[in-house]
Formats: C-alpha cells, sequence, structure tokens
C-alpha cells in the first residue's frame, strides 16, 4: 500500500523539483484551457465576453493564489524554496562581492584555524589508543622492577597479562658504519597486554622468557622495512646487537605503538640483561596492565594497593615510597599536555567567536541597505518567516562557504604545525583531515551560519519593518536597534581580542624570560654526541677507563678542541639518582637516605662546559684510579646540605655502598639548568669515570668545545673515535644550541600559535572597529553637516568620531581585562617567571590595543572631517 | 450563480473520485459533471477545484495524462488509479455509514 503510493508519488517529487519549468508550464496550461472553457460556458449563458472572462476570473478567487496552492499540493515547496532562495542569495551575492569575500575570509580564517587546532586535539587527546580495547589498559606512575611485577602478578587477580618494557639502545653491526638501535627490552606478557598480533612469524613465548633463555628478536614493521626493505624471508635470520646474536622470530604490524621513545626492535630482558632484569632495585620498566573484562575498577585498585603494601612491607629498602595507583593509560599519555591543548582550543574558539560576530555585523550592516527590499516584500505579503528563512539561507550558504575555504586553510595549518615541531605532543604526527575533522568543521560552519545569522535576520525583520518605509532610504540607520547591536559587536570584539593578546602577550614574556634564562654554561662553539660501550667488549672497568683515557688524549691533541666526558648531558632528558649520606651525620633507615642527581665525567668537564667553579678545585690530573676518591656537589647541593658548613673536605658516598666507599668533596660548582631553562637545578654530586665503582655506567656523552664548525668537529671526532674501536656507533649528535633551542621547543609552540590567533583575532578586531566607525559616519553625515555650517572645527569633528569610537574601545577594554584576569590563571602552567596576572602585560596591551581602535577610528574620522557642508546639506 | 454549499471536510476527496470512476476528464468538466450528477445542488468552486486535483494526483489516486479535448486542445485528463478505486471504496463505505447514521438520528421522532 505504502509502496504502491511512493510508486506514484516519487517521480511525480522529483518531477515537480527537477523540471519545475515544465510542471509550472503545465499548470499554466491547464488553469488557462479552464479560463477558457468557463468563459464560453458563460457566454453560452447569455454573458457578453468581456462579463463572461470576468466571470471565469472571479470564478477562480484569485489565479495567482490557486496556482500557489497547487503548488503546495505538490508539497516540495518548502525544498523549492529552498533551491529558490539559493539561488537568490547567489544572485545577490553575487551583485555584493566584496562583502560576500570578506564574510567568507572572515570565516574561513576563524573556522580554519579551528579546524587545524581541533585535529591536533583529535590526534592527540580524542582518538583512542592505537590498542584493542584501550580502555583496559592501566599504568602506573612509577616504573617498576621486573621482580615487583613478578610479585604484582602473583599478588593480584584482576589483570589478565602485566607487561613491562624499558628502552634500551644497543649496537646494531650491520652493514658500513655501525649504528645503534632503540631495543624495547620487555617480558613475554608485554604483546598480551597491548593486544597486538605479529604481522609476520611470532612473539617469544613465556617459556622462552627465561634467564638463559634462547637468543630471539621481534621486529617492528618500520626496523623491518627500514633496515631489510620489508624482506618476507626475514624469520630465522640473525642479527648481531652490541655483540650478540639475535634470531628474528617475528614482525609487528604498522599498528604497533608505544608512548615514548620509538622502539625498533623487542626482545626478552631476562635473556638480553639477566643481571639488571633480578635486581629488585632497578625500577626501569614502563608498565602495562591489561584488566580482565567485568572486573570492577575499585578491586583492581584495592588489589593494587594491598600489593604495594605488601612490597613495601617486605622491600623497604627497594620498594619504599613508590605509590602504586593504577592510572588509565590513556591518561598517562595525554594528561599532562590535556591541560595546554585545551588553552590552544579555547583561544583558537575566541578567534572564531570574533570572526563570528564580524560575520554578524557585516551581515547587519548588508541588511541596513536591504531594508527598504525587505520591507517592501514584507508589505507585499512575505511573511516575516519566510523572509528570516531566506536570510539565513544566505548566511549558512556563506558560512558553508566559509567552512570550505577553512578546509583548505586547515590543511595548510596542519602543515604549519608539524613544522613547529611540537616535540612534547603524543601521537601529534597522527594529525590528519579525517572524517571527525570534517563533521567538526560542519558542524561549526552551519552553526556559524544559523546562531550569526539570525540575530541579524530577527533584528532586521522583527525590529526593522514597520517603520522602514515611512523613512527616507537614506537616513534609515539600519534601525536604531540595528546600530546598538553593531556597537555591542565592536565591544565584545575588543573584549575578545583582549583576551587573546594578553594570553599571547604573557606567553611572549614568559618566553623571553625563558630565552634569557642562564643555562650555566656556554651553548656557543659546543658539540656533544652520544658513545656506548658494548658489555660483550667492555665488560671489565679497566677497558673502559682505557677507552675513556685514549680517547679524550686524541681528541684534546686536536688543535684548538678541548673534549670532555660526562654521563648525562644537561637537556637531554637523561639523570640518574643516588641515595647518598654524609659522613660523621646519623644514617637515616634503609631506603630513606636523600637523593641527589649524579653525574659521572672525565676530563677537564667543567671547563669544557663553562660551568663556572665557585670554590675548592676542579678535578684534576691528580685525581686517578686509585686515588684518593674525590666528587665536586653543585651550589644547589650545597644550599640543600650544607647550608652553614664548608663543604669542601666534608665525605660523602652512595648509601649502601659495599664496600664502603667515600668520596671527598673538593670543589663547588655553580646550578646548570640540567633539565631545560624553566625547571630549578636539583642537587647533584659529580663523580669520575675513573674512580667510580659502576662498572655498569658504560655510556657517556663527549662534550667538544671547539671552532670549528661542527660538521668538521664531527668528522675529526669519528675519526679518532674509530681509529680506537670501529665498532663504536655516534649517537644523538647535537650542538648545545640545538638541545637548548629544543628544550624551547614547546614553549615556542604553544607561544607560536597563541601569537598567531592573537593577530589574528586583532586584525578581525579592527576590521570590525573600523567598519562599524565608518558605517557610523555616512549616517552622521547630515548632522556633521549641519555641526560644521553652525561654526564646528575640524578638530571638534573629529574628536566627536574618535569620542564615540574610543567610548566602545574603553568599554571593550575594560571588559577583556575583567575576562582575562578571570581566564589567565587557567594558562598558569604555560607561564615561566611572570604570574598570570603580570602587570605589565596588564597595562600594556590594553592601551597598545586601545591605540590601534584609536588608529581605526582615526581614518573614517578624517573623511568626517573633510564633510562639506554645502554636499551634506544638499542631500536633504 | 448560487454560492456552492460548504462541503464536509473530505467530501470533495470523495465526490471528485466517484466522478471520475465513469470516465477520464479534465478539471472544467469535472466540476461540471459533479453538478449535473448531484442535480445542481453540489457544487465545487473552481479555486478549490485544482488544488483538490493535484493534492489527489500528489497521493497517487488519481493520474494525469495530457491528449487532445473535443475541440482538439491539449487537455489534462485525469482518471483513477488502482489505488484510488481502493480509497474510494472504503471512503464510500465509510460515508455510506456516516450518512444512514446521520439520517437516521436526524429522523428520529420526538
Amino acid at each position: 500500500m505504502r509502496f504502491e503510493h511512493w510508486l506514484y508519488s516519487i517521480p511525480l517529487r522529483l518531477r515537480s523539483l527537477f523540471r519545475r519549468s515544465d510542471v509550472e508550464q503545465e499548470l499554466e496550461e491547464e488553469l488557462k484551457l479552464h479560463l477558457e472553457q468557463k468563459t464560453q460556458h458563460y457566454v453560452a449563458a447569455g454573458l457578453t465576453p468581456g462579463d463572461a472572462r470576468r466571470s471565469a476570473l472571479r470564478d477562480m478567487d484569485g489565479l495567482e493564489l490557486r496556482k500557489e496552492e497547487c503548488r503546495d499540493a505538490r508539497r516540495v515547496s518548502r525544498l523549492e524554496d529552498l533551491i529558490q532562495d539559493l539561488r537568490f542569495s547567489m544572485r545577490t551575492l553575487r551583485k555584493a562581492p566584496s562583502f560576500a569575500a570578506t564574510a567568507v575570509l572572515t570565516l574561513a580564517l576563524g573556522i580554519g584555524a579551528n579546524a587545524a587546532i581541533f585535529s591536533v586535539v583529535n590526534a592527540v587527546l580524542l582518538r583512542s589508543l592505537p590498542y584493542p580495547n584501550s580502555e583496559q589498559l592501566f599504568t602506573l606512575r612509577s616504573n617498576q622492577s621486573l621482580p615487583d611485577l613478578e610479585d604484582i602478578q602473583k599478588r593480584t587477580h584482576s589483570f589478565s597479562a602485566i607487561g613491562g618494557i624499558t628502552v634500551q639502545a644497543l649496537n646494531f653491526t650491520g652493514e658500513g658504519e655501525p649504528v645503534q638501535v632503540s631495543a624495547g627490552l620487555c617480558n613475554a606478557d608485554l604483546f598480551g597486554a597491548l593486544g597486538f598480533q605479529t604481522a609476520l612469524g611470532r612473539v617469544f613465548t613465556a617459556e622462552e622468557d627465561s634467564y638463559g633463555g634462547p637468543a630471539l628478536v621481534v621486529l617492528t614493521n618500520g626496523f623491518w622495512t627500514g633496515i631489510f626493505g620489508a624482506d618476507p624471508a626475514i624469520l630465522g635470520k640473525t642479527l648481531r646487537l652490541s655483540g650478540n646474536s639475535y634470531t628474528v622470530i617475528g614482525v609487528l604490524p604498522r599498528e604497533f605503538w608505544l608512548p615514548g621513545k620509538p622502539v625498533e626492535v623487542l626482545a626478552s630482558l631476562r635473556v638480553v640483561n639477566p643481571l639488571a632484569a633480578k635486581f629488585r632495585g632497578v625500577h626501569f620498566l614502563k608498565t602495562y596492565f591489561r584488566m580482565r573484562a567485568g572486573i570492577p575498577l575499585a578491586q583492581a585498585n584495592a588489589e593494587m594497593q594491598n600489593v604495594d603494601q605488601w612490597l613495601e612491607s617486605q622491600y623497604p629498602e627497594e620498594d619504599k615510597d613508590f605509590h602504586r595507583r593504577l592510572l588509565p593509560l590513556r591518561d598517562a599519555i595525554v594528561g599532562i599536555v590535556r591541560p595546554e591543548l585545551l588553552v590552544l582550543f579555547a583561544a583558537v574558539g575566541l578567534v572564531l567567536l570574533i570572526a563570528c560576530v564580524n560575520f554578524a555585523s557585516l551581515q547587519l550592516a548588508r541588511s541596513a541597505t536591504r531594508q527598504r527590499e525587505i520591507a517592501i516584500r514584507a508589505a507585499l505579503g512575505a511573511p516575516s518567516g519566510r523572509l528570516i528563512r531566506q536570510m539565513l539561507t544566505e548566511s549558512v550558504f556563506l558560512s558553508l562557504l566559509g567552512g570550505v575555504a577553512g578546509l583548505i586553510l586547515a590543511g595548510l595549518g596542519v602543515r604549519l604545525l608539524m613544522t613547529l615541531k611540537p616535540a612534547g605532543l603524543p601521537r601529534i604526527g597522527d594529525t590528519s583531515i579525517d572524517a571527525q575533522v570534517l563533521g567538526f568543521t560542519f558542524a561549526v560552519s552551519l552553526l556559524t551560519g544559523v546562531v550569526f545569522g539570525l540575530v541579524p535576520a530577527l533584528n532586521t525583520t522583527f525590529f526593522g519593518i514597520s517603520a522602514k518605509l515611512k523613512e527616507d532610504a537614506r537616513t534609515s540607520a539600519g534601525g536604531a536597534s540595528g546600530h546598538r547591536l553593531r556597537k555591542l559587536f565592536v565591544v565584545s570584539e575588543i573584549a575578545i581580542a583582549l583576551v587573546l593578546l594578553i594570553s599571547a602577550g604573557l606567553m611572549i614574556r614568559s618566553f623571553t624570560i625563558l630565552h634569557r634564562v642562564d643555562p650555566g654554561f656556554r651553548t656557543e662553539n659546543l658539540l656533544t654526541m652520544r658513545v656506548e660501550l658494548p658489555e660483550a667488549r667492555y665488560r671489565e672497568q679497566p677497558k673502559q677507563r682505557q677507552f675513556h683515557r685514549e680517547l679524550l688524549e686524541s681528541l684534546n691533541s686536536v688543535p684548538g678542541v678541548q673534549a670532555a666526558l660526562v654521563s648525562e648531558l644537561p637537556m637531554s632528558g637523561d639523570y640518574i639518582t643516588h641515595n647518598f649520606v654524609v659522613e660523621g651525620r646519623p644514617r637515616p633507615p634503609a631506603g630513606s637516605e636523600p637523593e641527589v642527581q649524579t653525574r659521572t665525567v672525565e676530563g677537564s668537564y667543567f671547563r669544557v662546559m663553562g660551568i663556572q667553579l665557585l670554590a675548592g678545585r676542579d678535578f684534576g690530573s691528580q685525581d686517578r684510579t686509585g686515588s684518593l676518591h674525590v666528587a665536586v656537589v653543585n651550589r644547589a647541593f650545597v644550599a640543600q646540605y650544607f647550608p652553614t658548613q664548608d663543604p669542601v673536605g666534608a665525605r660523602v658516598e652512595w648509601a649502601r655502598s659495599d664496600p664502603s666507599d667515600w668520596m671527598t668533596i673538593v670543589g663547588v660548582v655553580g646550578d646548570i639548568k640540567h633539565f631545560g631553562p624553566g625547571e630549578p637545578e636539583q642537587p647533584a654530586v659529580y663523580d669520575l669515570y675513573s674512580q667510580t665503582a659502576q662498572q655498569w655506567k658504560r655510556w657517556m656523552y663527549i662534550a667538544l668545545r671547539g671552532d670549528a664548525p661542527p660538521g668538521i668537529l664531527l668528522s675529526q671526532t669519528k675519526q679518532r673515535l674509530w681509529a680506537i674501536d670501529n665498532q663504536l656507533p655516534i649517537t644523538q649528535v647535537f650542538t648545545m644550541g640545538d638541545v637548548l633551542a629544543a628544550s624551547l621547543d614547546h614553549q615556542r609552540f604553544n607561544l607560536t600559535l597563541l601569537a598567531i590567533f592573537a593577530a589574528v583575532a586583532l586584525a578581525l578586531a579592527v576590521v570590525g572597529i573600523y567598519g562599524v566607525m565608518s558605517y557610523a559616519i555616512t549616517q552622521r553625515t547630515n548632522e556633521i553637516g549641519v555641526r560644521v555650517a553652525l561654526g564646528a572645527q575640524h578638530r571638534d569633528v573629529l574628536w566627536l568620531i574618535l569620542g564615540q569610537g574610543l567610548r566602545l574601545a574603553l568599554l571593550g577594554g575594560a571588559l577583556g581585562i575583567a575576562a582575562s584576569l578571570a581566564l589567565t590563571r587557567y594558562m598558569s602552567h604555560l607561564l615561566f617567571g611572570i604570574s598570570p596576572r603580570d602587570p605589565q602585560s596588564f597595562i600594556a596591551i590594553p592601551i597598545a590595543l586601545l591605540a590601534v581602535a584609536m588608529l581605526a577610528c582615526y581614518v573614517p574620522a578624517r573623511r568626517a572631517m573633510r564633510v562639506d557642508p554645502i554636499v551634506a546639506l544638499r542631500y536633504e | 450563480m448560487s454560492k456552492p454549499s460548504d462541503l464536509v471536510q473530505g467530501t470533495l476527496d470523495l465526490l471528485l473520485l466517484k466522478i471520475l470512476t465513469l470516465e477520464p476528464l479534465n478539471g472544467f468538466a469535472t466540476s461540471i459533471r459533479l453538478k449535473q450528477v448531484s442535480g445542481d445542488v453540489l457544487q465545487v468552486s473552481d479555486g478549490s477545484l485544482y488544488p483538490a486535483l493535484h493534492k489527489l494526483e500528489q497521493e497517487g489516486w488519481i493520474k494525469a495524462e495530457w491528449r487532445p479535448s473535443e475541440n482538439n486542445r491539449r487537455a489534462k485528463f485525469y482518471s483513477l488509479t488502482r489505488l484510488g478505486r481502493r480509497h474510494l471504496e472504503r471512503e464510500a463505505d465509510n460515508w455510506n455509514r456516516l450518512s444512514a447514521a446521520i439520517s437516521q438520528v436526524v429522523k428520529m421522532e420526538a
């Protein structure tokens, strides 16, 4: 029944829609024939042809109205109206190209910026992690040791798999120069926890993941493709890693991803590094807990708390104060960046708001010029709903055009964002314009068109029409309410722009402060690189020390070069801490001794780096293996542990050293910004490679100061290093200047974006205020003419206009300052060295904005000054 | 020309469908035929005729085709569809029941 109905009606409706002119013509013809027949009918009844025709027409009771009813009966009139409105909009917009272009461009800026930032937010915050059922994945804030994980696994029931992984560099001697690969040393459970199958082969089993198990390796897809050209016959081949052979048993799928440092190969921690794996005190595993389905979180948390207490009481030396609490993996990965991304998103939302206000303002100005057209249409019987719909159609049409243009801008914007290298944002590399971004853009465009088209449309139809026809076209000022609305727009634009400008200003101020921070060492002409000695050939310390000695001698013999070694370079992100005790002071209980940063050096490290010696002496040639063990401490160490006592001469040792190994403090050096320019230095103890008992410290950074260009320094170093051992890869080659700049990448990213948004906001606000003032002046031409005729000077006219602009700007400024005071505290985590209510920014920026606003008023005001009273009044 | 009696809501559809059961007619002929058949009692105004016909066509109860009329002018002829015939039967039943009930009430002796 329904179907049969559609069989008839659908072709008819399609015909009404797409063959409109045919249908119209048929209707015309049908009614015309009827009128002729009716006329003949009346003539036959004795009327004159003229009377007959009139009677026939009268019977129809309004021919056009009946036609409209017939069209209504065809029930596609709504859609037809839309098409008609669209056609009409396009026609009228073509006649106002500058209006259309300005509107589309304004919206494109606002929407494009939003789409670009949204695509970042989408990639980083919204898209789910690339693991099956990723909401079941948890982690701990603190790293764990493998024995800890084993205990947690044994004493809980909520988890189906508990994975642990540490990333370590292994030397890969394949073909050509030796290189380092980043190896994930993990347990077999890791694969189950993350929920990945292999693309090729298999992963190692729990049986194989055992002390003395077979040497197996699983490759990531990138490594397999990059090094082996995706060789399908890779399985069973062997890889030489740091002097040992590993058999390839599997390749992971392309989707495999781990937060943090990228991993190229995976192997069993128990097989590769049994010593570290067994050691409960080595908390170096990132953990991945997969919760069993249907387990309440509270139960898992309770279990975890029990294990935590058990571990603490069982192993107070190793496992105290780890605060093991389950943390959703997602929060662990994006938790830190969420607030700052939200600040950016809010900022770009404000830009859109300004763009929308400008858009509404533009439409209002335009509708003012169309008042008479609209009034006439209303008078001819167009229902106001129909008029509003027409204006809305135009507005939505423009906003969708703006959305399309915005998407193009967003595409460019995303590429720009990528070049800004927002290094700290996890998964930023996945940013793309995808379905979500398209949907978001469409929704924003539509909403913009409807909401910001409705205000002017309502204003025009409800508040305008009645009075319009009476008014003379020239003096109709778009309605007093329209003008009031535009003033309101300007005030809010200035207020919003000010919020953005102050935010950007705060960021710029804190960035310059960060930039000026003294890192505590001289960055210029300083080249650094990392070398790691493979365990297979350098297990014994005498071999390591011989290498250190030979390398430094060889490098320092290059004219103009000073070289030294250090275990942790500033801003490398690396650090090692040790618990320590001071001789002669009461020993705290085991496990709760104070912790300090530990850096092991060799050669004249402080001199090479340009770190200031504050007291005592530097390490020297007299400090050798076998001589008195010495240490140098930093100023933060002195401030915390020797505030009233001279540290030089005091003795310290690593807690629980066995055998006892006291180091005499011989000097104090200045603090350096080890963790980045914005981070405070922590107490640190420097010791010597030639004296430390830690034979596992087989890695080192070479710090080279030399006038030669970095490229030449590097090739000289390679040559000399490989003359000593040609199997050692050199990695992480950076100039210290680059390292310092990179440490500010994150701030630079946020700053650049906020600055761009603020600039766009300022430009839009200026355009807004300029538009309103120009318009106000054309409206007041008469009045100004009269004033000039009555003797007003140029200056008076100028002040009249500027005063009007100033009032708006002051009001907007005051609102903007109030809003900023309320809002900037949400960005305090992005700031360094200034308060979010930094008085300088809150005074200087509003003044600057006021000045710019005045300039935007001055241009139209000058035009007003030149109003010729004769011309102005002649129009009357 | 007397004003036509107000038709009960929905009865115009019924009348038009009924008129068109005999043979395809154009709009004017339909109104004339209605007047004749009802003995000059019922008349549909020209103003409501065409919107009503277009609505019926849209519902799929009647279909329209262009063909030459008596005086060889092209005219739009409406004819009943299968769907319309079924609708008419149902509506006619309804009407019969309703009118019988109304007459019964009206004839009731006080």
